[in-house]
């Protein structure tokens, strides 16, 4: 497979983009970073040792934050801001502008690419095809296997859904959160549940072919007959991937305000777990396989950008507040948009912090990124790159958790069990808290 | 050699806080040792963490030149801690003194501390020299104060000096007194030498330095002296005084103080108390030595993570070398591996060679619960000393465990005697004597049990008496009670650092309180972990700690993996002072549970 598509990129540009279209179709995408089932034979070991090697890490991500809202959510902690009817034209080629000098030269292949916010489809329909047209560009010239745009339902009406179409966009990921009035009203969301489905028959009737929903589980109110049957509605819809998160109380956020407050009581922990369990349940009995901890997706229509980033592969990011992590070295951009623009102005670039990975810092990455796939922590990728065996680095607390039922060691991957999902963050902690000391250390990684 | 009728030698007692380090400057500076220049204040607290926690430890000496009517006195002042924890030290000290300041607050007059330090100075027959200080504040009350003294330690109010240290006020008189009424050693310069050790301390490049006091005779730079406990020899190459600095001179005669300096190694090869001789012409009459230290506390120190077993008996080791008043011996527990028995003298003490190991010796210590010593009585008739619980041989084989019983002594808020009492009886106090200083304080003396007063007994008596309480207290003898041996199972498995002895009416009390206090510190794992307190095999108080049911992160993308890796590193450091007992992670302050107060 890898073979193929290498050398398909060497091919003419016509046949190309139809092939390109035609595979989307058919969701291919995840088998080009590698399969997540694993498959036995010699094409697999040698595709595996291209990705995942850092000398040969000639793929990566691209993701680009476009940080407007209609309102910013009470749970949300991303950098967003609420339009209010400001002019988002200046922004908005800023970013074009930082995606051009951060694409133009690059040596590696955009592999993927994800705009996300913010809410990309509220932007008015000349900035966002002034954002999509040279994403679908890059997409075209770099044979991209995924190109995702964020949306919220009643962003999208046909005009939009059709530029991006045209533009390239194959995947849609949009936020349905939930299916009740009253829970949605918790998270301080405009939409109306109704508006799930009209807008997901507008992305469909103009053929978006795959489309994720994000749904969120232990809402104040929520009980598990609700978050059943929310789960069931979006089921009905029939997307090819279904994202569904833990409501999680960020610091700094008004949700958690209003708990510190006393004026909203969470779920509590055992009603949470529960939901989590019952959603793992219902999505496999309707055809979804759990990949990661919070990620569901028909077979093959796993989000290729997002298990870049929980393979610890290189992604390249534009946009306020966005973070990118290439060459061995990670940079955010400022999150401010008056700031930005002015950096973009008078630089060309916006970053405001950066970090030079070690290998401490790499192997703490890797185990917390790649232990959250379903699949686990690749054994061999992490002696590819850390140059130890992770078994033997965490000799004793991988006893004790295994012992414990928490994870289980197969031959190529460490990886949790469906109860050591239910405290994956533990887990973690444990994993890395006591490493072995002595002849084994670890070296420092050079970009 | 000096003329003995011109030295004075003397030492300050006071309370914590009644002005002891002021009034040590104030003297050098008005004698002209120190200019006002180079005055540093409080100059004989040199050790950083007496300055941090704002109490004397170790010692400290000078030797100051005082004119007067024509006359010029040689003053060696030489300094005492404070702390209830260092009765051993003070005796050192008075022991080479003719006389002693007993400094009271104006304020707040006698405290327990000055009444111990003023009997010690009694029971060594000095003078004692009355003083009133801080008389500048507006709430002074020196003559009540003085009135007071008088009624507790017997001493002629009329004859009290009042100073304030602060400004300098009747210190010209403070120095007159001391010239008049504490007495000049006897002795003679042309007896065989006879001098005491009180103390010693360490130098890296000269060997130990032995502060100490001439009785008779004298000695110089060359001379060949014997060490008379010890049996050993020899050659002084340095003798000094501190006036402060230490500075050398030819030799040091009958009466005076000073160092000496003799190419000797390690404080293990000095006895403190030790009588120095000539080799030539050696004393037959030794001076009465000193009782050696006791240590009254004791705990385990295991190395923590990231902290080899080898590195922390270096470190204790080294720290041993500048303070030999505390001990250490290997101990292996099942629960926590190898590490180190340690006594201290109490528990400040404790807590001060804990943090000097850590800060000085750059190891993470991991501290059990301080215990005190016990004596055992076995079935056979004979007896055994345990400083730890785990040491207490099988109950069927004991016939009765006898605790260190001490005599406290509190002085309070007359309108506070009823809640002292009731606390000290809660704490199987016996009580003594009950006397009223004045009519709004008093002093209770009371038997009680060391063990009773390791834990939180101070902070008690703090809080019942809004802050004006205070107690000093010294060993009494051994007394057997009801005691048992109380073990804790953490997730069913005996954990041999965390047993406690306990009285058998006290121990389903304190194992209630103890478990309430682990499921606390131990906090929550992925699996449920039954607490029990047991004793002798039957569960007298059980908690449990619920499992976690959930803890997962829900999102992280790209932009999430600096903070969710940093937050990674932090919980990764802070598994560095735990100890993992089967599959349970034990955090150090689990191991202080014991002592938590009750809440």
């Amino acid at each position: 497979m890898w073979d193929r598509l290498a050398n398909r990129s060497n091919t003419a540009d016509g046949p190309k983009m139809t092939e390109w279209r035609r595979r989307r179709g058919k969701a291919v995408h995840l088998r080009d970073w590698k399969p997540l089932v694993q498959q036995v034979d010699s094409a697999q070991s040698m595709h595996e040792t291209n990705v995942n090697h850092p000398a040969n890490d000639s793929n990566c991500g691209l993701y680009v934050h476009l940080p407007f809202c209609e309102t910013k959510c009470g749970y949300c902690d991303f950098y967003s801001v609420p339009t209010h009817g400001r002019d988002t034209a200046p922004l908005v080629f800023a970013i074009v502008r930082e995606l051009k000098r951060r694409t133009d030269h690059i040596e590696q292949r955009i592999l993927t690419i994800f705009c996300g916010g913010g809410t990309p489809t509220i932007l008015p329909i000349d900035q966002l095809d002034a954002v999509l047209t040279p994403l679908g560009g890059l997409a075209k010239r770099h044979d991209s296997i995924e190109f995702t745009v964020e949306a919220n339902p009643a962003t999208v009406d046909d005009e939009k859904t059709r530029l991006m179409v045209s533009a390239g966009v194959g995947r849609v990921s949009m936020g349905a959160q939930s299916f009740f009035p009253s829970e949605l009203a918790a998270l301080e969301r405009l939409h109306d549940p109704d508006d799930i489905p009209v807008s997901f028959a507008t992305l469909r009737r103009n053929g978006v072919e795959r489309i994720n929903l994000d749904l969120i589980f232990g809402i104040p109110g929520q009980t598990l007959e609700t978050w059943s049957q929310s789960l069931r509605r979006a089921v009905d819809l029939s997307p090819d991937h279904l994202a569904c998160y833990g409501l999680t109380y960020e610091p700094a956020t008004r949700l958690t305000a209003q708990r510190n407050l006393g004026k909203i009581t969470p779920c509590g922990e055992n009603l949470e777990a529960e939901m989590f369990e019952l959603t793992t349940e219902t999505l496999e009995a309707a055809g979804f396989k759990q990949y990661e901890i919070s990620n569901y997706a028909l077979p093959g229509c796993e989000c290729a950008h997002n298990v870049g980033y929980w393979r610890n592969q290189p992604y390249v990011a534009v946009g306020p507040s966005a973070v990118g992590c290439i060459h061995g070295e990670r940079y955010k951009n400022i999150a401010d948009i008056g700031g930005y623009i002015r950096m973009i102005d008078e630089r060309g670039d916006a970053v405001v912090e950066r970090e030079t990975l070690t290998g401490e810092m790499l192997v703490l990455e890797m185990v917390m990124m790649q232990m959250r796939l379903v699949e686990g922590l690749s054994i061999s990728a992490f002696r590819a790159r850390i140059g130890i065996d992770p078994r033997a680095l965490f000799q004793r607390p991988i006893e004790r958790l295994a012992e414990l039922g928490k994870i289980q060691v197969s031959d190529t991957h460490i990886a949790l069990t469906q109860s050591g999902r239910l405290v994956a963050d533990r887990v973690m902690t444990q994993l890395v808290g006591e490493p072995a000391t002595g002849p084994i250390s670890l070296p420092v990684l050079s970009g | 050699m000096a003329d003995l009728s011109l030295i004075r030698n003397f030492s300050i007692v006071a309370h914590i806080d009644h002005g002891k380090s002021t009034l040590a400057d104030r003297i050098m500076e008005r004698t002209g040792a120190v200019s006002k220049r180079d005055m540093r204040d409080q100059l004989l607290d040199d050790m950083d963490l007496e300055r941090e926690m704002g109490i004397t430890i170790k010692a400290n000496r000078a030797t100051v030149n005082y004119k007067s009517h024509g006359k010029s006195y040689m003053f060696n002042l030489i300094d005492t801690p404070g702390h209830v924890d260092f009765h051993y030290e003070v005796s050192r000290s008075l022991a080479a003194c003719e006389g002693v300041l007993v400094l009271v607050d104006a304020t707040q007059g006698v405290q327990a501390q000055t009444v111990a330090n003023a009997y010690l100075a009694l029971e060594a027959d000095l003078e004692i020299l009355l003083v009133i200080n801080k008389i500048d504040l507006p709430a002074a009350r020196p003559e009540d104060i003085a009135l007071e003294v008088e009624q507790v330690l017997g001493l002629e109010a009329a004859d009290a000096v009042f100073t304030s240290a602060k400004t300098g006020e009747g210190i010209d008189e403070l120095l007159e007194a001391i010239v008049a009424k504490i007495p000049p050693p006897s002795g003679s310069v042309d007896k065989p030498l006879r001098a005491l050790i009180y103390d010693a301390k360490p130098d890296p490049h000269r060997g130990v330095i032995c502060h100490m006091r001439v009785f008779d005779g004298s000695f110089a730079r060359g001379d060949k002296i014997d060490l008379m406990g010890v049996d050993r020899s020899y050659i002084i190459t340095e003798v000094g005084k501190y006036t402060p600095k230490s500075t050398v001179i030819a030799a040091l005669g009958a009466g005076e103080v000073g160092y000496f300096v003799a190419g000797i190694k390690t404080l293990a090869d000095v006895n403190i108390g030790d009588t120095v001789t000539r080799a030539s012409n050696p004393t037959d009459k030794p001076l009465p030595g000193y009782v050696p230290p006791q240590q009254m506390v004791f705990c385990d120190f295991y190395p923590g993570t990231g902290t080899t077993t080898a590195q922390l008996r270096e470190a204790m080791e080294k720290l041993w070398l500048t303070d030999s008043s505390f001990t250490y011996n290997t101990v292996s527990s099942d629960a926590l591996g190898i590490g180190f028995r340690c006594g201290f003298l109490g528990l400040l003490h404790m807590k001060i060679i804990q943090e000097r190991l850590e800060r000085e010796g750059d190891v993470s210590v991991v501290q059990t619960a301080p215990t005190v010593e016990y004596e055992v009585l076995l079935q056979d008739g004979s007896t055994m000393r345990i400083e730890s619980p785990s040491e207490l041989p099988d109950m069927s084989l004991v016939d009765e465990i006898r605790e260190p019983i001490v005599l406290a002594q509190m002085i309070i808020p007359a309108d506070c005697v009823g809640t002292v009492m009731r606390l000290s009886l809660d704490r199987r106090g016996e009580q003594k004597k009950t006397e009223y200083l004045s009519q709004t304080r008093v002093m209770l003396t009371y038997r009680l049990p060391l063990s009773e007063i390791i834990y939180d007994f101070y902070d008690k008596l703090k809080s019942c008496t809004r802050g004006y309480g205070t107690v000093d207290y010294e060993i009494e003898d051994f007394r057997a009670d009801d005691m048992i041996k109380m073990d804790i199972l953490v997730n069913g498995v005996p954990v041999d650092a965390l047993s406690v002895i306990v009285h058998r009416e006290k121990a389903q009390y304190r194992g209630r309180k103890l478990i309430a206090r682990l499921k606390k510190e131990i906090g929550r794992h992925m699996f449920e972990i039954p607490l029990q307190a047991a004793v002798g095999g039957k569960i007298i108080a059980r908690e449990t700690i619920r499992a976690f049911r959930k803890d997962v992160t829900a999102k992280c993308y790209g932009g999430d993996v600096t903070r969710k890796r940093k937050l990674l590193e932090s919980q990764k450091a802070g598994k560095k002072r735990m100890k993992v007992v089967g599959n349970v992670e034990i955090p150090q302050g689990a191991f202080m549970s014991i002592l938590a107060p009750d809440d």
